[in-house]
């Protein structure tokens, strides 16, 4: 437990890896392609922000659908995919065996990505629910809730079938995800959708289920791969690894409390704000935890994979930091309700989780499929795009969201007016979010074409050393 | 860490002790809430939504106007909600016990909707069924919820005063119908007993004990 991840021998990686191809590369499609649909979405939501009449007369794209479209497709669609993939091959690797029950992975990416598809043609013809992160009509959730069963079971066995009892913090992070989603997901149906509660209570178990999918589920899939990554690429030990436990327990005990900071000054118990703010600030421990184990990202040379971790811890931190800031009510008075909580949101999922996932797909892609990634200028032209498109899209909206919250507190300013004072960051949001699709987009086709190769020509028997797998932009 | 039970065991913990004290710590505290009998008046607040409101609701949902419009007033200290004319106090959970699909809302992007149809100026049905159908503000139209249709026989009486060619005539929808009776039904200005010491007036005390 207090052993950084060591190297596995170049026997078993090949084996562990080449018999897993077919499935993780069934989710890693899936999950890039969800994601520029995500991104194609996301671009039309923008534009319809600073041009309202924009396919106003599409009843499938009014602003609200697209908002409540594009939101699931990328963390039902992305999110989910890309976490599963990793996560299952972190543990198989970490686990020392092949991964087992590979033909249930399959099948269960081919049956959560049909009903997500359902789901969404329910969204756009009128099924939606009004839940934030739980837009997806009834009659999808359980056949999603079965099929993530049936993926994410390979995990849990990798893990009980490891071949050491030791353990490390990226298995503590990826079993976590996998085993608590389902929890969180099947409750949330139940209290939301089939039973739902009454009154304010439903606005609470949404705001619970928000928090409890982003702290108990995506943050320790992408946690996983970094706590995985680092040490790995990099070569050294994680200094301080004796806190990481420690970190560990606090996201998973006090994360899910922090959900009530929306709340503030909203017609539930001021006990479920107050809460979420002290939670907020318990919770700053984990993120200098993270920070100070896994630094070594930031010194990470001319890897690609930790030029991505890099940025994606960075974002990771800095947004932990801006929850407890926001839960404060003086800040609240200006962010509440503004496009300051979209950024937040941006910089979670776009700025954290993809970057941690992206660095984590640059890795294990070329072990799974034998092969070197085929261009190293599309790395580059990805990397670049991703990060000017997500600092773009976090600025433009933050400072959007601080102008309108300061407009919103002064009754004399019209909506027309905020619409006119936040116009140029919103086209500058527009336009980044274009650049970051555009980013997504090369990294698709890289996918698809590494794929493609690795069928068209097998890999050699000789085991290729990482060294020049290694994808590199500098 | 070396043990699996144990691991499993502090994981559903955690989880559970969350969920335990944010939903079932409120439901302990809300979940009895039920509407306010007033003897005065010899009825009950909120009151229940009526057949075509609880229809409009729906359509509110489907269309994700919560993207853009809240339905929760903050108290008058905190934010302009009051002097924009949202509300004169602020929401309390009561308001919503009535309501089958609660929508808080996340976004400003357009005003609040919780005292909509209780505003001082209220916008009368004709008036926003037009809005919907014409760009408004910062609102996009909603054409699709609109039928433009060849005039049989009688103008229709609903028929919208917009301009349109010769012969026609533009008539909403039973949707827009319902989406109009739903925004006009929202009206929380009673004032119950647990949401009337937020208000800081001296005189508002008295007024409310009537």
């Amino acid at each position: 437990m207090t052993t950084a991840p060591s190297a596995a021998t170049p026997a078993e990686v090949t084996e562990i890896d080449a018999s897993a191809r077919c499935s993780l590369l069934l989710l890693l499609g899936s999950a890039l392609l969800w994601l520029v649909v995500s991104g194609a979405l996301a671009l039309v939501n923008l534009v319809q922000l600073h041009t309202p009449s924009f396919l106003a007369d599409c009843p499938l794209l009014t602003f609200g659908r697209t908002q409540a479209l594009q939101e699931t497709t990328f963390i039902y669609g992305w999110a989910a995919n890309a976490g599963l993939a990793v996560a299952l091959w972190i543990l198989a690797r970490l686990g020392g065996s092949p991964l087992r029950s590979l033909n249930w992975v399959s099948a269960g990416t081919v049956f959560w990505n049909l009903a997500l598809t359902l789901g969404l043609v329910g969204i756009a013809t009128g099924d939606a629910m009004s839940n934030a992160w739980l837009h997806l009509p009834r009659y999808v959730l359980p056949m999603m809730l079965v099929a993530y069963g049936t993926i994410a079971v390979a995990g849990v066995l990798a893990w009980t079938g490891r071949r050491q009892q030791m353990t490390f913090a990226s298995q503590w992070y990826a079993v976590a995800a996998l085993f608590l989603f389902p929890w969180i997901f099947s409750a949330a149906q139940v209290m939301l959708v089939f039973t739902p509660e009454r009154g304010v209570l439903q606005a609470l178990v949404a705001g619970w289920f928000v928090q409890g999918a982003w702290t108990l589920w995506l943050a320790p899939l992408a946690l996983a791969s970094a706590y995985y990554l680092v040490p790995k690429v990099s070569g050294r030990a994680i200094p301080s690894y004796d806190f990481a436990a420690l970190s560990f327990w606090t996201l998973l005990v006090v994360g899910a409390w922090t959900g009530g900071r929306h709340f503030i000054g909203g017609p539930i118990p001021a006990w479920v704000a107050s809460i979420a703010g002290v939670s907020c600030a318990l919770l700053l421990f984990h993120y200098i935890v993270v920070g100070i184990n896994l630094r070594g990202a930031f010194s990470g040379g001319g890897s690609t994979v930790l030029k991505f971790v890099a940025f994606g811890l960075g974002a990771y931190v800095l947004g932990g930091f801006l929850d407890a800031l926001t839960a404060i009510r003086g800040v609240a008075l200006i962010t509440q309700f503004t496009y300051f909580s979209t950024a937040q949101s941006q910089l979670a999922l776009n700025g954290a989780y993809s970057m941690m996932m992206f660095g984590a797909i640059y890795f294990l892609v070329p072990r799974i499929t034998g092969q070197a990634w085929a261009s190293s200028a599309l790395i580059r032209a990805h990397y670049l795009a991703a990060i000017i498109g997500t600092i773009g899209l976090v600025v433009a909206l933050a400072m959007a969201g601080w102008v309108q919250g300061h407009d919103l507190n002064d009754p004399a300013v019209t909506f027309a007016a905020i619409a006119t004072h936040t116009k140029t960051w919103l086209q500058i949001a527009t336009a980044a979010q274009a650049l970051l699709l555009l980013g997504n987009l090369l990294l698709l086709g890289h996918l698809l074409k590494s794929a493609a190769s690795s069928y068209l020509a097998p890999a050699n028997a000789t085991f290729r050393q990482p060294p020049t797998m290694e994808a590199s932009v500098s | 860490m070396k043990n699996g039970f144990t691991f499993f065991l502090g994981l559903f913990l955690a989880l559970a002790m969350a969920w335990a004290g944010i939903v079932l710590g409120s439901h302990a505290q809300l979940g009895h809430l039920a509407p306010y009998f007033d003897e005065n008046e010899g009825k009950a607040f909120p009151e229940r939504l009526p057949g075509i409101a609880a229809r409009g609701q729906l359509v509110y949902q489907d269309l994700g106007c919560a993207a853009c419009h809240t339905q929760q007033v903050r108290r008058p200290d905190f934010g302009s909600d009051k002097a924009r004319g949202w509300g004169d106090r602020q929401s309390v959970a009561r308001d919503y016990v009535s309501q089958p699909h609660v929508q808080l809302g996340e976004s400003r992007i357009g005003p609040d909707l919780a005292n909509f149809g209780a505003r001082p100026h209220a916008v009368d049905a004709d008036r926003l069924t037009q809005y919907l159908y014409e760009q408004h503000g910062g609102m996009p139209s909603y054409r699709f919820l609109f039928e433009t249709r060849k005039i049989t026989g009688e103008r229709s009486a609903i028929a919208l005063k917009v301009p349109v060619s010769a012969g026609m005539e533009v008539v909403p929808t039973h949707r827009v119908q319902a989406l109009v009776a739903y925004l006009q039904s929202l009206n929380n200005v009673y004032e119950y007993p647990e949401a009337r010491p937020v208000a800081p007036v001296a005189e508002k005390k008295e007024g409310a004990s009537k």
